[in-house]
This record gives C-alpha cells, structure tokens and sequence, in this order.
C-alpha cells in the first residue's frame, strides 16, 4: 500500500512539475496527417531571401507556369502564354477565380505587384528574364503582359524555378514591402513553423487538385539514420529527396528489406568529373580522353550507387528539355586508355607515365561535404585510373575550401553536377560552360574560347533552331571531351506501406503529396 | 568566504574573455569564405563574385580581425550576439528557443546519471569483489568506452523500432525523453559509479569505519551512514566536470533524436560555416563550463569546512 507522506507528496509534484516544463512539440497526428522528414528547418519561406529551404516554397506557392514530368511545361497560375514573334514580350491569361490563402484575389494587379518584386530587381540579375525586364501591361483583371529589353529563350523555364518568382498574397508583407507571413495560392497553408518542424493544412481554396490528407507535418530530422528509424517504427511515412532529406543508396536497400517501399526514378542531374583549364596536363586531350576511357561507370553505379544510379556518357539526361541525341556509354577499357596515351606522346616506365619530364600526375578536388559519397567515388576512380599508369592524389577538402579552390580552378579534376530540373539545361550551360560567366563558387566544368561562341549560340537561340544549335555544343563537349560524364543519380525515396498511391513530383524541389492516401 | 568568492568570479571573467578571443580567432582562421556559402544558397546558379564581395562586405568579413572581435565581443555583452547566417534569426532568439532544449536533456540526464552512479557505486562496495561488483565494473568500462551515437541507434532499434515503446525521435511527450537521457547519462554515470565505488572502498579503510563497525553497524550501515557522506567533495568535483562534458555529448545526443537544442544548432552551425552562430554557441559552452565548475567549487566550499577554512585562510 503506497501512503501519501510528505516526502512521497514532494517528490511526486517534483516530478511532474519536470516533466510538465519540458518542452514539447504539439504536432497533432491521426491517420489524416503525413508525416514528411526534412533535414533542416524550411525557415519563414520568404520568396526574396535566401534563409528558406527549398522544398517546401512549391507546396504554398504557385508559378505562373509549373514544371511537369521530362520538363513539359504546364498551366500553373497562368492558363495560357504566348510569346510574340520577335520575342520581346510573353503575354499571359491568368488563372480566373484564384484567391491567395487569406482571401485575397489573384489578378493581374497582385500578379504584376509580385513580379515588379523581382524583375528588373539587380539582386536577381542571375535570372535572364529579370535582368532583360524592360516593363509590365496589364490588360483587365486577368491579361498581363512582360516586356523584355532582349529575347530569353529560356524564359518560360525560368518562371518555373523555385524562388523568387512565385507569387505571395500583397496583404502578406509589412509597410517596407517584407514579407510578414507566407500566403500563397498553393494546396497547402503553414499554420506554424519553428525548428522542430512545420506544420500545414490542405488549402480548401485551392484551384487545382486538392490533396487526399487534411494535414502535413515536416519534421526536422537531420540524421539519415534517425529518419530511417522513424519511417521503420511509424513516426515518419515518407523520407529522401535530395532536396528535402537525402536518403542514400545503401540506407534504401536497407530499408527495402525491412519492408519500407522505396521508390526510385531516373534523376536529372548528371554528376561528372570537369576538367581545369589552367592545368597543363588536362589540357593534353589524349589524357582527358584516357580518363575517360579509364572510368567504370557501371561499377560506379552498380557498387557505390547500389543500383540507384545510371551510367552517363552525356552531359544531361533524356529527361531535361533539349539534352541532344544520345552517346553510348563506354565500357572501361584500360588497353585503349595505355594506347591513347602512348599515341598522345606519353612514355610508360615501369608502370608509371611522363612526357617531356613531367609525370602523370592529377590533383583530384573533392568535398564529401558539398557532394555526399563523393569521396568513396573518387576513391574507385583513383584506382581504376592507377591501373592505367595515372598517379591520382584526392585532395579531400570541406564544403567550403571547395567553393574557393573550384572557381579558382585550383585542381586537375574534379567533381560536378549539373543543376537538374527544372535549371537546365540553360542554367548549367550558361555558367558552367561560359568562360566570361561569373559562376561565383560553382566554378566551371570546361571552359575554352572555342567553347565560348558554341554555348552562345546555343543558349541564344530559339524555335526549332534551338534543338540544332544544343546539339552543336552537345557534339563539341563530345568531340574534343571537354567533360566525363560519370552517372545520373537516381531520385530515391522511401516510404512507409501506412502511405499509398505513392509518386514522385517533376522535382526533387518538390514534395510529394499527390494522390498519396493514408491507410488507418 | 566573500573575498574568494569574489576572487573566483573574477578568475571566471578572465577565463571566459580569454576563451571567448581565442574561439573567435581561430574561427575566423579556418578556411573558405562563408560569403560565397551564402551567395550560393541566396542565387543558385547565378552567385557571382559581385554578389560574394556584397555580402562579404555587408558582413563586415574583410575588416580586421580586432575590429571584428570587439563588435562582436561588445554586441554579445549586450545580449545581441548577430544574426545567424544559416536561418537569418537573430542568434539570441535562437538561444531562446533552444536552451530550455538543451537543459532538459543535460537536466535529465544529469539526474539520472547522479542517481544511478551513487547507487551502481553503493551496490558495487556491498558486493565488494562478488559477482554483483564484478558485473558493475564490467557494466562501467563498457559503458565510459561505447560511444554515445553507437548508445543512441542500440536503444532506438531495440525501444522503438522492435517494442515501440518509445517515439525515435522529437519532443513528442515524457517518454520521448527518455532514450535521449539514458543516452547521455550512460557515460558520465559510468565514470562515476567507478568513482563512488573506489572512494567508499577508500573510506572505508578509513578510522571512522573501523569505529561503526566496533559499534556494531553492518557493512551496509557503514557504507551509508559513515562511508558516503564521506566522499561528498571528489564526488561532487567529478560530478561538475562530468556535466559540463555533458554538453559536448548534447552535440551527438540532440542530432541522433533530432532535439532542436543549442548542439543541434552548433552542428547545423559547422556545416554550413555560419561563423556567427559558431562563436555563440562556443562562447555559450564556455560560460556553462566556468558557471558550473564555478557553482561546484561554492558547493564543495559550503559542503566541506576544511575547504572554506583553507580557502579564507
């Protein structure tokens, strides 16, 4: 028999009054709520800042134009555009009937108060549509017009990115024009963030095809083995996305066989080694085109990937808009890589290769920090190019030293990926190819004179000219292997059985919530 | 009293301003320029070196190190410690939000592993060499020599995936506390089970026992009434620097169970080179380390009169 003495009446309210204090996050979660992982905290989702996470902005806000699956472009808040002949103006028919979250009326007033938030802005200079912006009309509630200074070819793509060019309710924002609150017109509203998590709740407004589920929490789980257990024991439905909450190969395989789903498409980013222009070695073609012969893109794939990756022999995949014909891609062939590099002035001896005194050596930049498993990759490389006679040192450095050793192509090799939907193709050409771009801490995957007029011409034209000259600049990177395509990566997801009907969005910039049904 | 008092709080100044410069410093010495981390994550493919140079600028990064050193020093003296570069909040509402965190998992697991080292410690000595004291110093080595992540994944399998007593992760409610302090207790209630065994072994070789057992207590009435209150001092000094260490493990703890605490935020921090939130953050480990050694120190002085002799003497 337990008697109420002072000392157990004490001890007791101690207890409770601790365990009343700790803090405790209030999600609310029945069979109506889906349960996403994010590694990091999605932030107050201003469009003009850069604090936010990315995925979470496409769920709350819409484009006037959204990106559909292989980056066919579909109606979002604007129903029709057209661009004119000379290229110098997209006329838009809005979306009729739209309201933002709090009420408040999607027109061509609200449309061209967002878009003056941005365009012309020099903030967004980066945006080709921003930085060519001369002016825009407006004709009626539901007709809007923007005037171009210079065509952009890419233009349409470019409304289709993330942020800033979403559009956010015009009561959402304070007297200095700052964002206050993050309304949009989008299938679901944050009803509260902090760093544990966010919340939302299905916008029953909304214009388009509403979710299936009244709610949605993303919570913060930041350690891939924390977000595989909680999908495992049921706190959790549904994990992975680059973008959103990285699930690598390995863990998905686990998880296959503890009977999650995991649910794997092509991706839209190729990753692949680029070639410095200041390094004297790699400019001698006949080394870049041993190194390329060296690399075993189906082991890559195959061992490091666990399946969850394609072999690549071009610089995008079929999936991105105007990628080019395809290549085959090459089984690694270590006799043709010797032949190439004797036919190309270099003498073996004793296993190892020099020409002219200088020895084969290459400096290969990585950053396990900036590209997750790089490091293992770099290491199967290192050895598959050993075999062949190269003598590779792995410089492995943090994310940081990395953004100032690439732009100052302060390495012989090293990794890239290009940008993936819905960026490219003209975000990674644009930069990455341009010797006159100032890619900032991107740096450049290869950059020649020659290359410089090709990729103009390329990104500057348009109709069915456009396809023409991509392949052009697709040919050359081929022809005088200016890159090593290594693999696309697989859009890699996992989920709990409890989340049915399961897809994948366009994006890995967005969630998956479609169509998904939750069992009881 | 007051004299040393005042002379400790002094001591403890000192160290925490010579710590908080050497911090800045060194964070400020490791490489890459966060500007262009910023710039990157503000323009995606379009960060240029105008922009990085914008914002280095607005940052103040190519300022000398000194001038740097004093507006931070002096901004966090005021409460204000900057902006985090990573989520844009000021950093001292960051500390708002995560500190009561971060003190109930250091709370919790400080009062689990208090409890259960002086109990471990006690049952030990009862045993004294039998099979229970064996097992005890078996249980102690393997647990001060397990890291704590490795703690951490054991107990969520076991709990949470295959039993489903307990959530794997947040701050959903009490029982979701508990694998966070058990974890986080494990090592420090290890070190000082042995701690409390060794010292009542100790005591009791002492005069004071050989006297209650000649008055006829037995082994355990010794233990507890002459032997423990004896080692109140080493144990209290080994207590205080085991929960400041605690801290260092939060860093692990908080990232495993995904507790939005201020070693989660270091982490986050690190990653993505937010030097601001960095500095706070270690200059908030410092404060703790002195506060706490500092408050054992005045416990032990109060606690023991040979300590408060010698120390005014």
């Amino acid at each position: 028999m337990i008697t109420l003495d002072r000392r157990n009446f004490l001890v007791s309210t101690a207890g409770l009054a601790f365990a009343a204090a700790l803090p405790r996050t209030a999600f609310s979660e029945t069979n109506d709520t889906l349960k996403i992982a994010i590694s990091a905290e999605t932030g107050d989702l201003d469009l003009l800042q850069n604090v936010s996470t990315l995925s979470t902005y496409t769920i709350v806000f819409d484009a006037l134009i959204h990106y559909g699956q292989n980056g066919a472009l579909e109606p979002g808040l604007a129903t029709k555009w057209t661009i004119a002949d000379d290229q110098l103006s997209i006329a838009f028919d809005l979306r009729e009937g739209v309201t933002f979250s709090d009420g408040t009326p999607f027109d061509s007033t609200a449309a061209e108060w967002n878009l003056k938030r941005w365009m012309g802005v020099s903030d967004f200079s980066w945006i080709g549509i921003s930085d060519a912006f001369d002016s825009i009309v407006t004709d009626g509630p539901n007709k809007l017009t923007v005037k171009l200074k210079r065509p952009v070819p890419a233009a349409l793509l470019e409304l289709t990115i993330v942020r800033p060019v979403r559009f956010l309710s015009p009561k959402a924002v304070d007297k200095d024009g700052k964002q206050t609150a993050p309304i949009g017109t989008g299938p679901w509203i944050v009803e509260k963030y902090d760093s544990s998590g966010t919340s939302l709740v299905r916008n029953d407004k909304y214009w388009g095809e509403k979710p299936l589920f009244s709610r949605m929490e993303l919570k913060v789980v930041p350690d891939e083995l924390a977000r595989a257990n909680g999908l495992r024991s049921g706190d959790l439905d549904v994990i992975g996305g680059d973008w959103v909450a990285t699930l690598s190969p390995r863990r998905a395989r686990a998880l296959e066989s503890d009977g999650m789903k995991v649910v794997a498409e092509p991706g839209t980013a190729t990753m692949l080694l680029g070639y410095s222009p200041k390094s004297k070695i790699i400019a001698d073609k006949a080394v870049r085109d041993a190194v390329y012969a060296s690399v075993d893109r189906a082991a890559i794939a195959k061992v490091l990937f666990e399946g969850f990756a394609d072999p690549a022999a071009d610089l995008f995949p079929a999936n991105v808009p105007s990628s080019g014909k395809r290549h085959d891609v090459p089984v690694r062939d270590v006799a043709a890589a010797k032949k190439i590099l004797a036919d190309g002035g270099w003498a073996e001896s004793g296993g190892a290769w020099t020409k002219a005194g200088s020895p084969l050596t290459i400096d290969f930049l990585v950053s396990e920090e900036s590209l997750p498993g790089s490091r293992r990759i770099a290491e199967m490389i290192q050895g598959q190019l050993s075999e062949v006679g190269f003598q590779v040192q792995v410089s492995s450095v943090d994310n940081a030293t990395m953004h100032e050793r690439r732009p100052a192509f302060d390495y012989d090799l090293a990794f890239f990926t290009t940008y993936g939907a819905p960026y490219d193709p003209h975000g990674t050409l644009g930069n990455a190819f341009v010797s006159t771009a100032d890619s900032g801490p991107d740096g450049k995957i290869y950059v020649s004179d020659a290359l410089d007029g090709v990729v103009k011409a390329a990104l500057e034209a348009s109709g069915a000219e456009r396809d023409l000259k991509m392949q052009a600049l697709y040919d050359w990177l081929y022809d005088n292997t200016a890159i090593c395509p290594l693999v696309v990566s697989q859009r890699l997801w996992a989920h709990n059985p409890r989340a049915e009907n399961f897809s994948l969005p366009a994006t890995d910039y967005d969630l998956p919530f479609k169509a998904i049904t939750l069992k009881a | 009293m007051k004299r040393t008092i005042l002379r400790r709080m002094l001591l403890a100044c000192l160290l925490i301003l010579a710590a908080s410069a050497l911090t800045f410093a060194l964070v400020a010495a490791a490489p890459g320029n966060v500007a262009a981390l910023i710039a990157e994550r503000a323009a995606g493919p379009g960060a240029d070196a105008h922009m990085i140079a914008k914002i280095g600028n607005e940052l103040g990064l190519y300022d000398p190190l000194p001038i740097r050193y004093g507006r931070w020093l002096s901004g966090a003296l005021a409460g204000d410690f900057g902006i985090s570069l990573r989520t844009g909040k000021p950093i001292s509402s960051e500390f708002a939000a995560r500190i009561p965190m971060t003190a109930a998992l250091l709370a919790g697991g400080g009062i689990l592993a208090f409890i259960f080292s002086i109990a471990l410690g006690i049952a030990g000595a009862v045993s004294n060499g039998g099979v229970m004291d064996r097992f005890l110093h078996a249980f102690s080595l393997i647990g001060a020599s397990t890291p704590n992540f490795f703690v951490a994944a054991l107990l969520v399998i076991v709990f949470s995936v295959m039993l489903g007593w307990v959530p794997t992760f947040g701050t959903s409610g009490f029982t979701s506390w508990l694998l966070p302090w058990v974890t986080i207790a494990l090592f420090p209630a290890s070190v000082l089970s042995r701690v409390v065994r060794v010292n009542l072994q100790e005591a009791m070789s002492r005069p004071f026992a050989t006297t209650g057992f000649a008055k006829g207590f037995t082994r355990t009435q010794v233990l507890l009434r002459e032997a423990l209150p004896n080692i109140a001092i080493p144990f209290l000094t080994t207590f205080g620097a085991q929960f400041t260490l605690m801290i260092i493990g939060s860093i692990v703890v908080e990232t495993v169970f995904a507790l939005r605490g201020v070693g989660a935020f270091f982490i986050e921090a690190i990653r993505f080179r937010d030097f601001i939130g960095m500095q706070s953050v270690l200059l908030l480990f410092v404060v703790f380390f002195v506060m706490v050694n500092f408050i054992v120190d005045m416990i032990c002085i109060v606690a023991d009169p040979r300590m408060r002799r010698a120390r005014g003497a």
